[in-house]
């Protein structure tokens, strides 16, 4: 990525993320010039149709209109043709630019999830995220284009104006930048007051009807729905209220343009009507008489295409505060080790070992855990215990390494922070609490732990987690888990991630309540079987805040 | 697609007025218009036809019918007046049509929401239609939104062309019968081709639309999949894959744009092109001294006009449909679920089932609760039963079972959110109860506590919290969205002392509480089987699903149900 080499060092992290948004100058040209002619031939047939129909009331003879004729048609056939092609190549090049925007953000996010975002609200940014970075589409499309060809047309108009009478061209020139920046400060300024209100009471009105679904049955036994209901108003009127002020400023600009435009064309008839007949000729007149009309139709794509950019704007910040900032120094990065030769790993050393360690998420005042200490040798299983917020998947994000650690932290005698990212992950597997399910079948989401996994093997770990007869009612390893694993409960999906990291093989696995979701009675013989299975090179470690089923031997740690 | 959705506008009745009063404002808008057009072409006329040579007012022999009807010179400041009137009552009629539009669709959205939210108080709190929580609050809230496209963009439009086309056309038909039939004719050209586009992207659109959908949501499936990605060290081959994957969501997307856009363009070829006709035909006609000056610049300038209102609608298409899959999730939520409705007693799908037996009710005579052979059935599966148990005043009887074996379900007839579809649930005057979540709402815990009650009793809010253990907790604590502020086991205690203050505000005959200590330590657990014994005391009949051995220990009889032998 050289394009823009300048910018990539002494940008701002949003000039960076709009400048990847907008397509390249030649990828962007085409759009943009035929876009260009389509307005003009908006002004140029008013114009030319009006000039035709006056000059032939002097009844000249025919030929002399035959310009005049074939061009009305030309710019009549032009203007659907031009707008058409204008259309899709914009379009194209927006959405050529899309795959390397989205390339792009997905390789400055990898580092940053999951360490970077909490938890608790990592769907919704994520989420977010996705539709912000889809959403600068907008920028080149719905901002830049509009904005750039209609300034190009209308500055054309202007000086094709000026040639009739400069004096004309004045006053369609402040006609326009009179309406222009009222339209455009007015509706920005009303809509920039409420763009957080609007947020605000869109947020109040969601969470009141969240809770009026999430605790149905509460609300209706205690004869509460009544009184939520009155919450329910009170959030909507205010909501109410926020949009009718951002629908009357948007009315208003709209009325301000379209007022604009006739009085444009009635003072330059009375301008100019003095000097017809004497130096301009009537069918000029006439044309310049009409074409505010269609100035201003292309004009008023303008304040819309403000409307768009600052929502635009609002999704290149989100998305450069997420990508662009500098990494938290919670973060790890993979050191750059010149001397290897320490990096053979110790075969009497414990498999994996930390002494005093701590670890933090960004931005949070106080360590999640610290002061931790164990050594884990094959064979062996260690339950991590602790009330909830006590930093348990804290621990397990720094043990495979999405959190930077301080302390020790030993695989093999060797220190974590000196291996490469990717090789502690090849020792240390973590089934994670809330695990994803890609959108796909359940072949995809356990092959891609194993990709040489035969049909037999996935089965047979699908046994193992006792999911077995449930896939083979559902027609084998084809079944599709849905979008997220909206096909299956949480239990399953808790239960296939589970089979993911058995295949995987980890040396050390890392299972954080594996069975939260999962009935009590399957939960115990899954573990039991789990953990006493366990072969004699791995080690496990068991994070939960249940009891252990009879027959596990563990060590254990409370956080 | 329909343009207007008649249950639409029956539900919501602020669509009416828009349309009744929008009609009106629309013509008023339509007649300043042409007379905006009228006066500007005849002072046009007026200062072109002596600059032309011809002389304005009374016809003369010179230009033929060129000048005729024409106006002098010095009519002009008269006709400008007049046309600058025009515009006004047409800006000002503009900017009415907006607001009403504006509030329209808050009053509809408002309106909408209310009929849903009547249809859902009125029903079950069980009935649901399986969709996540989530999903049905968002089509009520954000999903609505759609509508302020469809009446800011759509409705306006399509009334505008209702009313303002047909005057317009016969405006110019009346004014050059050529150029009116020129209209006429190319008019019926838009449906017919729009309803071919319609078509034809309907048939692209079928083919590609799950595609598109799978293709436009995996990027954010590999975002959120990352982590997953990560422990597996699979991360750095999803580049290419997203790369690919919206490279063929842009190439079909493209093709699905290709004939979308189509529709646009042969809107703007009818539009120009009838301006091109009528251009040219009046022009020619114009040098044969056949037309007057100033009804051709009138025609040509009223033309755009004409084609304007259906262009909108065109444009405003996609907002239509959106909107109206919007009111469309509306509409299912107020219908419910289908199966549902096959549970509920009136129901007239009842017929081929069975007639129910069951019976829920209070029956003031014996105290306590009674379960008499209850079963719960969901379509043909026996849920739970037939079971048959009592639990006394003053009686502390824990239910148990597996999870599965229908103890919620058993709980869910006795307040009458299910049917027994054999035997009765019943229990004496009113009834207490804490469900398996908190269900903590906004607001402090005084305010949850109270829930239901008109006013709050402070004191007896600090008892009830007292008798679960957390007498330490400020009853001024405000909560957040879903009772956040509080662990997991404070919100379950919160929840249960919310059961204890009901049932003393009530003076409730029976409390009921399901899995009240399933995040509790064994301590706070014992505090609340404490109390649990206190209100039996009091002469409650005590009711509690567990699984936990401390709880049913300290019961006076555990009744186990849905265990096989």
């Amino acid at each position: 990525m050289t394009r823009i080499p300048v910018l990539e060092r002494d940008a701002t992290p949003l000039e960076r993320v709009i400048a990847r948004a907008l397509p390249e100058r030649s990828k962007r040209a085409p759009g943009v010039a035929l876009g260009a002619i389509a307005d003009a031939c908006v002004v140029g047939l008013l114009a030319l149709s009006m000039w035709l129909i006056v000059r032939a009331g002097e009844q000249p003879p025919i030929l002399h209109l035959t310009f005049a004729i074939v061009g009305v048609r030309a710019l009549a056939g032009g203007r659907a043709a031009f707008r058409y092609a204008e259309r899709l190549a914009s379009h194209r090049a927006a959405l050529t630019q899309l795959s390397e925007l989205r390339v792009h953000a997905y390789e400055r996010l990898v580092p940053r999830i999951p360490g970077a975002i909490e938890d608790r609200r990592r769907g919704e940014v994520l989420g977010a995220f996705v539709d912000d970075v889809d959403q600068l589409q907008d920028l080149p499309l719905r901002v830049r284009q509009p904005i750039v060809t209609s300034g190009i047309v209308i500055v054309l108009s202007l000086i094709a104006m000026a040639i009739v009478s400069p004096l004309a061209a004045l006053v369609l020139a402040l006609a326009l930048a009179g309406s222009g920046v009222l339209a455009v400060r007015w509706s920005s300024r009303i809509a920039a007051e409420s763009d957080r209100e609007l947020g605000a009471a869109r947020a109040a009105l969601l969470d009141a009807l969240l809770e009026r679904f999430r605790a149905a049955e509460t609300l209706a036994a205690f004869g509460a729905l009544g009184r939520q209901r009155e919450r329910i108003s009170a959030a909507e009127s205010e909501l109410s209220r926020v949009q009718l002020r951002r629908a009357r400023a948007a009315g208003l600009s709209a009325a301000v343009l379209g007022a604009a435009a006739g009085i444009a064309s009635i003072a330059i008839l009375l301008l100019l009507a003095p000097v017809t007949g004497q130096g301009l000729s009537a069918p000029l007149f006439a044309a310049a008489v009409v074409v505010p009309a269609a100035v201003f139709e292309v004009f008023a794509l303008v304040p819309t295409a403000f409307v768009a950019r600052r929502t635009a704007m609002a999704s290149a910040e989100r998305v450069a505060e997420l990508i662009e900032t500098p990494l938290p120094a919670e973060i790890p990065v993979d050191a750059v080790v010149e001397d290897r030769s320490d990096r053979a790993p110790d075969p009497s050393a414990p498999l994996l070992e930390v002494r005093g360690l701590s670890a933090a998420h960004p931005g949070a005042s106080a360590a999640a855990f610290s002061g931790v200490s164990f050594a884990l040798r094959p064979g062996e299983t260690l339950v991590v215990s602790g009330q909830s917020g006590a930093g348990k998947s804290t621990l397990a994000a720094a043990l495979v390494r999405f959190l930077e650690y301080s302390g020790s932290y030993l695989l093999r005698g060797r220190e974590a922070r000196a291996l490469p990212q990717t090789e502690v992950r090849a020792l240390v597997g973590l089934c994670e609490q809330t695990p994803h399910l890609f959108d796909a079948d359940l072949r995809q989401n356990l092959r891609f732990a194993k990709p040489d996994a035969s049909d037999q093997e996935l089965l047979a770990v699908l046994d193992r987690v006792r999911l077995g007869d449930w896939v083979r009612e559902r027609g084998g390893l084809d079944a599709q888990v849905g979008e997220r694993g909206s096909l299956v409960s949480g239990g399953q999906a808790q239960r296939i991630a589970l089979a993911r990291a058995i295949l995987a093989e980890f040396p050390v696995v890392i299972l954080d309540e594996p069975t939260a979701g999962v009935d009590r009675e399957v939960a115990d013989a899954l573990l039991a079987d789990l953990l006493g299975a366990l072969p004699d090179d791995r080690a496990a470690i068991l994070i939960t805040h249940t009891e252990l089923p009879v027959g596990v031997r563990a060590n254990r740690i409370v956080l | 697609m329909k343009p207007l959705d008649p249950r639409l506008l029956r539900t919501a009745r602020a669509a009416r007025s828009v349309l009744a009063i929008g009609a009106v404002l629309g013509v008023v808008r339509t007649l300043a218009v042409v007379a905006w057009c009228w006066f500007l072409a005849q002072a046009i006329t007026a200062v072109a036809l002596p600059a032309l040579g011809i002389p304005g007012g009374a016809a003369s022999a010179a230009g033929g019918r060129v000048a005729e009807n024409a106006s002098s010179a010095s009519e002009l400041p008269m006709l400008l007046l007049a046309a600058g009137l025009a515009l006004a009552v047409r800006t000002g009629a503009g900017l009415a049509m907006d607001r009403l539009a504006a509030r329209g669709a808050v009053l509809a959205k408002a309106q909408l929401r209310a009929a849903a939210l009547d249809a859902l108080d009125a029903r079950s709190p069980l009935a649901t239609d399986g969709r996540p929580e989530a999903e049905r609050a968002v089509s009520l809230a954000r999903g609505l939104d759609a509508l302020d496209g469809y009446f800011s963009g759509y409705l306006p439009q399509l009334i505008l062309a209702a009313s303002a086309t047909p005057i317009l056309v016969l405006t110019v038909l009346l004014a050059d019968p050529l150029s009116g039939i020129t209209v006429l004719v190319v008019f019926p050209v838009i449906p017919i081709f729009m309803i071919l586009i319609g078509l034809a992207t309907q048939r692209v659109q079928d083919r590609q639309w799950a595609q598109l959908n799978r293709l436009s949501r995996s990027f954010l499936d590999a975002v959120e999949g990352l982590p997953t990605l990560k422990i597996f060290r699979r991360e750095s081959r999803q580049s290419e894959r997203i790369a690919r994957e919206t490279r063929e969501y842009r190439s079909r997307t493209m093709q699905v744009l290709r004939v979308t856009f189509l529709s646009g363009f042969v809107l703007d070829l009818a539009g120009t092109f009838s301006i091109a006709l009528v251009a040219v035909t009046v022009g020619t006609r114009l040098v044969g001294g056949g037309f007057p000056l100033g009804l051709g610049l009138f025609v040509l300038l009223l033309l755009p006009e004409t084609f304007a209102p259906i262009r909108q609608v065109g444009a405003a298409y996609h907002a239509s449909a959106e909107g109206l899959a919007a009111v469309g999730a509306v509409f299912e939520l107020i219908d419910g679920p289908v199966e549902q409705a096959r549970d509920r007693r009136s129901a007239p799908e009842r017929r081929s089932d069975p007639e129910p037996v069951g019976r829920v009710g209070s029956a003031p005579g014996s105290r306590g609760i009674r379960f008499d052979d209850v079963v719960v059935r969901r379509g043909d599966r026996a849920v739970v039963g037939p079971v048959r148990f009592e639990v006394a005043p003053g009686e502390v009887v824990a239910l148990a079972g597996p999870s599965g074996a229908g103890k919620t379900s058993l709980v869910a007839t006795l307040l009458g959110f299910l049917e027994p579809s054999t035997g009765s649930a019943v229990h004496s005057g009113a009834i207490a109860w804490s469900g398996q979540r908190p269900d903590l709402l906004q607001g402090t815990v005084a305010e949850n506590l109270a829930l239901g009650a008109d006013r709050i009793d402070a004191e007896r809010a600090e008892r009830v919290l007292e008798r679960v253990g957390l007498g330490d907790l400020d009853a001024r604590t405000p909560l957040g969205a879903g009772g956040s502020g509080l662990s997991g086991g404070q919100a379950q205690r919160v929840a249960v002392a919310r059961a204890l203050y009901r049932a003393d505000e009530v003076g409730a005959h029976a409390l009921v509480l399901d899995e009240p200590s399933s995040a509790l330590d064994a301590h706070n657990e014992s505090v609340l089987a404490e109390a649990l014994r206190a209100e039996a005391d009091a002469g409650r009949a005590v009711l509690v699903i567990s699984h936990r051995p401390a709880l049913l220990a300290s019961a006076d009889r555990v009744v186990r149900i849905g265990e096989t032998a």
